[in-house]
């Protein structure tokens, strides 16, 4: 069996740097506009109620492995994880609050989200999704 | 921000309703292309994490905090 193997367009890695920019501009670089709009609200209103629950925009630690997933993760929310680290009083979050988990799962979410939406508009523009 | 968090109560079921939600909607749209396929796909995934969570937190209940 043998698998036909296309190469993505150059458009196709747009996308996925516009999709990681900003969650739904890649849809909506790809003509994907009311997709990329429920794609917009939802991770930059999973990534807004993060910050609002007092969670943690990771960095990485100095032993303390794992925290390279949690920032790889938090990485992928594009530019609101930067914004967040510009506009948050305090980016590593209150790890006393009730809420702390909650916020870091949270933000830890809308970051893989928008690494899945990323993958999602290579596919589309290399023409594997329609 | 600590405003939006105000408005939402502190309350575990409900925060984690919140997020069934959000995940739910996420993917179903994402994984579905069809507006019934969607609506039931929705349902799965937020009746699974809704129900999931429910289970475990009360599997876990006798365990000492």
């Amino acid at each position: 069996m043998s698998q036909e193997k296309r190469t993505p367009s150059p458009g196709a890695w747009i996308a996925v740097v516009l999709a990681w920019v900003f969650p739904g501009l890649g849809h909506y670089y790809l003509g994907r506009r009311s997709r990329a709009l429920v794609y917009a609200v939802l991770v930059t209103v999973t990534f807004v109620f993060g910050l609002s629950f007092q969670g943690r925009l990771y960095s990485p630690e100095q032993g303390a492995p794992l925290t390279l997933l949690a920032t790889f993760a938090v990485f992928g929310s594009g530019l609101l994880n930067i914004a967040g680290r510009l506009l948050v009083e305090n980016p590593r979050g209150a790890i006393l609050a009730v809420t702390y988990e909650y916020g870091c799962a949270f933000l830890l979410t809308a970051g893989l989200m928008n690494l899945l939406l990323m993958l999602d508009a290579y596919d589309i523009a290399a023409g594997r999704k329609s | 921000m600590t405003v939006l968090a105000a408005l939402f109560p502190t309350d575990h079921f409900l925060i984690m309703t919140l997020y069934a939600l959000l995940v739910s909607i996420f993917f179903s749209v994402l994984w579905a292309n069809e507006r019934r396929e969607r609506i039931r796909l929705f349902a799965k995934i937020f009746g699974a994490l809704v129900l999931g969570g429910l289970a475990v937190a009360w599997l876990m209940y006798p365990f000492p905090k």
